[in-house]
């Protein structure tokens, strides 16, 4: 999958106040989803369906302990978002440094290139 | 600044040009094939842009083989001080991200900060992102063992 369409997962999921209360919770430890549901004024149906999109999302990790269901936060999707950050940042601190020296270099050849006659700007 | 707390890449620089002499840089269809999307290896194929708020540019670069083509859309245009553009790169996804170029004047030179958002999908996530993500990411952190 492209990391586009995985951080729109990500964005889908945490973009909900219940589901980023379902993580808090979870982030203290594993927890069992009927124990899950009860904190919050919603029904255990709605609760799963929460659940699920922060499993699409790759957010949540389910097992199954004999009738049990356990629930566990698993965080490396967020680490994707800090990806896409950092990987913007440098890309645009490149073409940053790019520019810049570009406009050092054009500066340079006006020095160099002395002229007599009115000098218009670089046209290449 | 309503936009700090969607995600978001930003960076800054400090030029020993002037702000026109930057702002003009980005608008500049033989300066932007020198820089804006030029990666050393690469081979720049192709520079359009149409100046003006609500005109677009497309800028493709050849790398490897492969034409990868750079779309944007003008939301603010404020010599010298100000670009705005939505920002498509379609072969990395659908999401046009809103990238602000500010330019700062200083006493010798500018200081120019690139703030890019990354675009929710639809407007659905839009408003959740906004107002939940700090806050999910500082408590996430804080738990994930992360200095604050």
């Amino acid at each position: 999958m492209p990391p586009a369409a995985n951080l729109d997962h990500t964005l889908l999921a945490l973009a909900d106040p219940t589901r980023r209360a379902i993580l808090q919770r979870l982030s203290e430890g594993e927890t069992r989803v009927t124990d899950l549901a009860q904190p919050f004024a919603i029904s255990l149906n709605s609760v799963s369906k929460h659940i699920r999109m922060l499993e699409r999302a790759g957010l949540v990790r389910r097992r199954r302990a004999g009738r049990e269901h356990l629930l566990s936060f698993t965080p490396a999707p967020l680490n994707a978002a800090a990806e896409w950050i950092e990987t913007h940042r440098s890309l645009w601190a490149a073409r940053l440094r790019t520019l810049d020296t570009m406009l050092q270099a054009e500066d340079a050849a006006l020095v160099s290139k002395p002229s007599t006659s009115t000098r218009k700007e670089r046209s290449r | 600044m309503s936009t700090s707390q969607s995600i978001v890449a930003r960076v800054s620089h400090t030029f020993s040009a002037p702000a026109e002499r930057v702002y003009d840089a980005w608008l500049d269809p033989t300066r932007i094939g020198q820089w804006l999307f030029a990666t050393p290896s690469g081979e720049m194929v192709r520079v359009q842009i149409d100046p003006r708020v609500g005109g677009c540019f497309n800028v493709i670069e050849r790398r490897d083989g492969e034409d990868v083509e750079h779309i944007g859309e003008f939301v603010e245009l404020v010599r010298p001080t100000r670009l705005v553009f939505l920002f498509q790169v379609p072969m990395y996804g659908p999401g046009r991200d809103r990238v602000t170029v500010d330019i700062r004047p200083l006493a010798q030179g500018c200081e120019v900060t690139i703030i890019h958002e990354l675009a929710p999908a639809d407007a659905e996530m839009k408003d959740g992102v906004t107002r939940g993500w700090t806050d999910i990411l500082a408590g996430l952190a804080r738990v994930m063992g992360e200095r604050p």
